[in-house]
């Protein structure tokens, strides 16, 4: 691997990903009007839960930032349809850049913004709503870069087995909306039917909320969720091994149709 | 000979169709040798595998002495490719566009800088290095999508159909630059179907016809050897009995004659030929087109316009 020729792809990516922030925005904003009307919900509900004092934010603020995120993951595959649509990926595939160079390089923009992303909504929800995390700061963001990675994976993996634009954009969707509910990102685990807690677990998001409740309710440090990590790494390997046996650099992708 | 270029008994089939079948080919530094032929006469194939973008069924392809297959980055180190399709980024400035594809070919920044200004400047496209790709008019879209490829001199060019689309100017400037290169030392292997490019560039020749070089050599030595005039008569009925001291093809309605002298040949044809029965003559010089034809039987027009035809049906 050349990390000259992936950063020269990483720093195009960028470029191009800032031509239109429109998709960025959205995925910043939306979660934070999400939280805003229904933190008051999820009050009551970690009131239930023993948790006396919490605003709901505790638990609105890092599910609606982790549903949202699962939301972003199909920006890695994007990039590479749109290159097959602008006939640049042959242009890419002619360079010396090899492979892993050329996946890895347009991955990593993906996982930027995903860490971006939740840490954004972890430091405005501060001022906003009053959002607190009662344990390490370190742990968070571990939480945070390990969940970006995991779900970048996904993205590369749904990516491996599309062939168009609207399968991925499908998959993506479906993905995303079954990693957000089933896992507990936008309704507590506790609060879903018994059959969907049984499954809940399929979800790295499932984890990752465990993890951040771990350090935002719990006063949890990054010893206390070494467990939930560990589980949130291997769903990363899980999917990072799918695309890797997916994934053809010649296979074509149609970028319409 | 040092070659930049090897490819060796180089296969390769679609399914039940047969792309190449066993092509070989040799290009020198500051060698440029045209890829000529008709549609789906193998052309793309060819570069595409020397770009490392498909594989081979068969066959041995070396750049510089290295293995094009076993050791490809390597290889694609050395080369610099202007697929047929259009290839750039269209939301992001020119210079962005050189910028990516130069740092990938390894070029540090300050050369890299100086390098967009010599291209952009041959191109004619200093004036646009800010303007996004997407603005660009057609020529100039096909100029950038060019100089991407020669951006950073490379040792081994590969230029399929460079010119498809673009205008007279266009045209020029890219020939010229692609002329220029390769008096610095490229090998370059340009794959076209205009014919006038060819003698432009004063390049080689290697004359594909259905997945193999029929003919290799210089355009003169080419039309030396293959090429003398032909006289072409089309009828607009059957073709009549006509006794000829020459070479003679037929084709639907038409009739052509091979001969070295074709004012003597008319006089002899001529008033053996019904009244009303003949539509149209034609001399074709000795050319390129005249070497096609004489190797294949076919016009190169027809040729290219049949394979298009095929390839819709």
């Amino acid at each position: 691997m050349s990390l000259r020729a992936s950063s020269a792809i990483s720093r195009h990516e960028f470029r191009v990903m800032f031509t239109d922030p429109s998709t960025m925005i959205f995925l910043l904003v939306m979660p934070l009007f999400m939280v805003a009307i229904m933190r008051g919900l999820f009050a009551t509900a970690l009131a239930a839960q023993g948790y006396e004092g919490a605003n709901g934010s505790e638990f609105a603020v890092p599910g609606m930032a982790v549903g949202f995120a699962a939301f972003g993951v199909s920006f890695a595959g994007f990039s590479f349809f749109r290159d097959h649509g602008w006939g640049t990926w042959d242009r890419l595939r002619a360079t010396s850049a090899t492979s892993v160079d050329l996946i890895a390089g347009k991955v990593f923009p993906t996982v930027v913004m995903t860490v971006t992303q939740l840490g954004l909504l972890f430091v405005l929800s501060k001022p906003l709503f009053g959002f607190e995390v009662t344990g390490s700061p370190a742990a968070t963001a571990l939480i945070i870069i390990v969940l970006a990675l995991s779900l970048s994976a996904f993205g590369m993996a749904i990516t491996a087995v599309s062939r168009t634009m609207q399968q991925l954009n499908a998959i993506g969707s479906v993905g995303a909306f079954g990693m957000a509910m089933l896992g507990g990102a936008w309704v507590p685990v506790a609060s879903m039917p018994h059959w969907a807690q049984t499954i809940a677990p399929i979800m790295p998001t499932y984890w990752a909320m465990r993890a951040f409740r771990i350090v935002i309710l719990e006063s949890g440090t990054v010893p206390d969720i070494v467990g939930p990590l560990l589980v949130l790494i291997g769903f990363g390997l899980v999917f990072t091994l799918l695309a890797a046996a997916k994934f053809r650099l010649e296979d074509t992708k149609a970028y319409y149709g | 000979m040092t070659v930049v270029l090897h490819i060796e008994g180089l296969q390769k089939a679609y399914g039940d169709v047969v792309a190449l079948r066993g092509v070989d080919l040799d290009v020198a530094p500051g060698q440029i040798v045209s890829l000529l032929g008709q549609n789906g006469a193998g052309k793309t194939t060819i570069v595409s595998i020397v770009a490392g973008l498909r594989r081979p069924d068969a066959g041995v392809v070396e750049v510089g002495g290295l293995d094009a297959l076993s050791r490809g980055a390597e290889v694609r180190k050395q080369i610099g490719l202007a697929p047929q399709d259009l290839g750039i980024y269209p939301v992001v400035t020119v210079r962005q566009n050189l910028v990516l594809f130069g740092r990938l070919a390894g070029l540090g920044e300050a050369e890299l800088r100086a390098r967009i200004d010599e291209v952009a400047e041959a191109l004619r496209i200093t004036d646009l290095l800010e303007r996004k790709a997407g603005t660009l008019s057609g020529g100039q879209k096909r100029r950038l999508h060019t100089g991407i490829a020669l951006l950073h001199r490379p040792r081994l060019l590969l230029l399929d159909e460079a010119t498809t689309g673009a205008d007279v100017e266009t045209r020029g400037h890219i020939l010229e630059l692609v002329r220029q290169l390769a008096d610095e030392g490229s090998a370059v292997l340009y794959s076209t179907h205009y014919l006038q490019e060819v003698e432009i560039l004063g390049a080689e020749v290697a004359l594909l016809d259905a997945g193999r070089v029929i003919v290799r050599g210089g355009v003169r030595d080419l039309i030396t050897a293959h090429a003398d005039p032909v006289v072409e008569l089309t009828f607009s009925g059957e073709i009549p009995r006509i006794d000829v001291a020459a070479k003679t093809t037929e084709d639907d309605h038409r009739l052509r004659i091979t001969t070295a002298d074709p004012a003597a040949t008319l006089t002899t044809v001529l008033p053996q030929i019904p009244p009303g029965s003949l539509g149209s003559i034609e001399i074709v010089r000795p050319s390129l087109e005249a070497v096609y034809l004489t190797l294949t039987g076919r016009r190169y027009e027809e040729a290219d316009q049949e394979a298009e035809h095929v390839a819709a049906g």
